[in-house]
């Protein structure tokens, strides 16, 4: 008897715990549902006149995104935005994350973010101090997409409503991942900006992102820094160039002008590396070396293309326009930026440490007064599905 | 008191995740930054030196426990205090991976979770799982383990399209010291922690196959843990490297697509558990031989519930509890890794030689 109530009693109990553990797995301590956080798809970064930090957020309405364009939503009211932007000024940018929830209603959620904007103010000054945060903060994205704005400002970007997507900040991710293809933009994603900020061996570019009209952004071209702060920028060419060197050009078109016409030749495979020759313990040449796998992609003009060797010739002619790209962009950044944004210095701090600890604080100004030797080694390989253009028979 | 036995791959594969334990997640060669692999080289042939001693101590005086081996070898005076402070030891090294894992925890995955909620489930779990016996903690690492290295192997397969295969050079870059020192590192964690194993190799069953077990262990340890470091390296490059908190959870959130992170924290969770589950269970039985309990398992909850209350009181923040285990540990450890140990070997072999001669003697 007693021990059958002894065993009911354990049973009770048992089941009793049983139903309280279900209460500690229900998540995190600070479970949030997704209905009480502002989903955060782009963040700009400013600074004020007077040296603050304005922070700028888009903020995605999930209602908005599913209903169709121009329609209504379950109210009955007009489409709302599927999007709305906010800006707030803080002293740091913790400050300003916080601070906003001053005009907004529910906290953000900043993992979700695809892009971070700087302004050029805010380029111009210190970089690191701003990017603390994006680095120490256990929410960031590190794969999130960096650009640098261009005669514009963040908030105006990241305010723009566009017809090719519902929320901005993804329209103009898609237009950085495009690069894919035209290798006019570099794509910095956040953990390389972390990555070479204080290393000191490669100095930072950032994507460059301008206004193409009211409802367009532009991405194009890339923003060089030196040591954290704003110098210049690079035009779509020398950036190219530039991909070119350090190997970051995945696809491309690069015309090349012949005796009849021109032809756009596609660039489907390209290596780059950079290095440095040393003579007696110094720096002597930068040596830039790029492999080129290529298709023939337009005829513009009376031409043929008949053998091999019409294709050498094109051959040559590709290396040199490849090569001019190359030392356009070199030229700009070592006259006029003397930023070694092509990461020279990793080379030799790799290859020569002892040399390396000697030169850290001014690599920048050696870098500057190097020559170089370019070596370009292309291959055409196909011509496309017809061999001549249509007026090229004779 | 039933003898409990375990298999040799229950041992081996309770050495695997002690040693891995909250070394998949703290880096103790990141003072050496570039030339960690060399420190890991270094400090791994000195661990398994070092584990070999352990495991020559263990057979020079078979079924016995560290305690029983202190007390025959150093008198009962001298023994007791030695034990005594083993136990404390023991205890402290379960508290400090405890704290690893709240540290982590709270500071990647639940930040406004308190650390001692975090800690007291974990806790709860472990205590259950020494209470049900060695054999158990065996069969429980058996069936765990083996996830640590698929992880180590997925996380490192995803990110092999953003690896800078040389990243690790320069070679040296500063000078040898940084390296020696890193290697002491990896010497006394994870290697010398596993002087808590000679509570536990008494219930090996096939003794003859102590030394291959603990070798393969520790030489899977270092190949892994070179992996994981060029894994990290080669992706988060030097310096980032040298400024990341945990480097494996900063590398598992750089896969392109892809958010293996947790994956991470299981790793911790199965290494962690196991390491202080055998902490846990060396200092009790060892405090209930000193005291003459037959059940280790009256002293669990107390030991379980000390280590919970020390890992929150032992450290104010995280950064002192990376300061103090790059630089207190080490030295710290010595005396309970390297210098008594070394010194019950010499009297083991000492005592073994000469009732060799007894036996001859008598023989003859």
């Amino acid at each position: 008897m007693i021990l059958r109530n002894i065993k009911k009693r354990t049973i009770i109990v048992l089941v009793a715990i049983v139903l309280i553990f279900p209460l500690m797995l229900t998540g995190c301590w600070n479970n949030r549902d997704l209905t009480e956080m502002n989903i955060v798809v782009g963040i700009g970064l400013d600074r004020t006149e007077d040296g603050k930090v304005l922070l700028t957020v888009q903020i995605v309405e999930p209602a908005s995104v599913q209903s169709v364009p121009s329609g209504k939503d379950n109210k009955g009211n007009a489409q709302s935005k599927a999007v709305f932007v906010v800006s707030h000024e803080g002293e740091t940018v913790f400050e300003a994350v916080r601070g906003i929830l001053s005009t907004i209603d529910k906290k953000m959620f900043l993992s979700s973010s695809r892009v971070l904007i700087f302004g050029e103010r805010l380029l111009q000054g210190d970089l690191e101090e701003v990017l603390d945060f994006f680095h120490r903060d256990h929410e960031m994205d590190y794969g999130m997409d960096i650009l640098a704005a261009k005669d514009t400002t963040p908030r105006e970007i990241l305010a723009m409503e566009t017809d090719m997507d519902s929320i901005p900040a993804v329209y103009i991710r898609e237009t950085i991942e495009n690069t894919v293809a035209r290798g006019t933009v570099k794509k910095t994603t956040l953990v390389e900006l972390i990555k070479d900020l204080e290393s000191g061996t490669r100095q930072l570019t950032i994507g460059k992102i301008t206004k193409a009209s009211e409802k367009e952004v532009r991405t194009e071209g890339v923003a060089v820094l030196k040591d954290g702060k704003l110098v210049g920028w690079l035009d779509p060419y020398e950036t190219r160039g530039y991909l070119f060197a350090i190997g970051k050009v995945q696809s491309a078109i690069v015309n090349v002008p012949t005796d009849n016409g021109k032809i756009s030749i596609e660039i489907i495979r390209t290596n780059g590396k950079v290095g440095v020759v040393f003579e007696n313990g110094e720096p002597s040449t930068l040596t830039i070396k790029v492999e080129i796998e290529a298709n023939v992609g337009e005829y513009a003009g009376k031409g043929k293309l008949k053998s091999q060797d019409d294709l050498h010739v094109l051959e040559e002619t590709l290396k040199e326009e490849i090569k001019k790209e190359i030392m356009m962009a070199l030229e700009k950044t070592q006259k006029e930026y003397s930023s070694d944004i092509f990461g020279f210095g990793i080379y030799v701090r790799k290859y020569h440490a002892k040399y390396w600890k000697k030169v850290k604080k001014n690599w920048n100004d050696i870098f500057s007064k190097l020559p170089v030797d370019i070596q370009v080694d292309a291959k055409i390989m196909r011509t496309g599905i017809i061999k001549s253009t249509m007026s090229g028979d004779e | 008191m039933v003898k409990t036995q375990i298999s040799k791959i229950q041992l081996f594969m309770l050495l695997l995740g002690f040693l891995f334990g909250s070394t998949v997640i703290m880096t103790p060669t990141v003072g050496a930054k570039n030339d960690g692999w060399l420190a890991i080289l270094v400090g791994g042939a000195a661990g398994i030196l070092l584990m070999g001693v352990y495991s020559a101590i263990a057979l020079l005086n078979p079924s016995k426990t560290l305690v029983d081996i202190l007390m025959e070898r150093l008198g009962k005076v001298a023994g007791n205090i030695l034990a005594v402070l083993y136990i404390w030891y023991f205890i402290h090294l379960a508290s400090l991976v405890f704290r690893d894992f709240g540290e982590f925890i709270c500071t990647v995955t639940f930040p406004e979770t308190p650390m001692i909620v975090v800690i007291g489930l974990f806790a709860v779990v472990l205590l259950y799982a020494v209470n049900s016996g060695i054999e158990v903690l065996g069969r429980l690492s058996e069936l765990l383990v083996p996830i640590i290295p698929i992880v180590i192997f997925i996380i490192g397969l995803s990110l092999i399209s953003v690896h800078d295969f040389t990243a690790f050079l320069p070679i040296l870059e500063n000078g040898i010291t940084p390296v020696l020192k890193a290697a002491l590192s990896f010497l006394t964690f994870p290697f010398g922690e596993t002087v808590a194993f000679l509570m536990v190799f008494p219930h090996l069953n096939k003794k003859e196959k102590l030394k291959k077990v603990v070798f393969l262990s520790a030489g899977i340890i270092i190949l892994a843990g070179t992996v994981i470091f060029f894994r990290d390296i080669s992706v988060l490059g030097s310096d980032l490297m040298a400024r990341a908190t945990f480097i494996p959870h900063l590398t598992s959130l750089l896969i392109p697509g892809l958010n293996v992170e947790p994956l991470v924290d299981i790793n911790l969770l199965i290494g962690g558990g196991i390491k202080i589950s055998v902490c846990i269970y060396a200092a009790s039985k060892a405090l209930c031989q000193i005291v003459g309990i037959d059940d280790y398992r009256t002293m669990t909850g107390a030991i379980t519930t000390f280590c919970v209350v020390l890992s929150i009181w032992v450290h104010e923040s995280t950064l002192d509890l990376f300061s103090w285990s790059e630089k207190v540990w080490p030295y710290y450890s010595i005396p309970f890794q390297i210098v008594i140990p070394l010194l019950l070997l010499l009297l083991s072999l000492r005592r073994s030689k000469s009732s060799n001669k007894k036996e001859k003697s008598l023989k003859g």
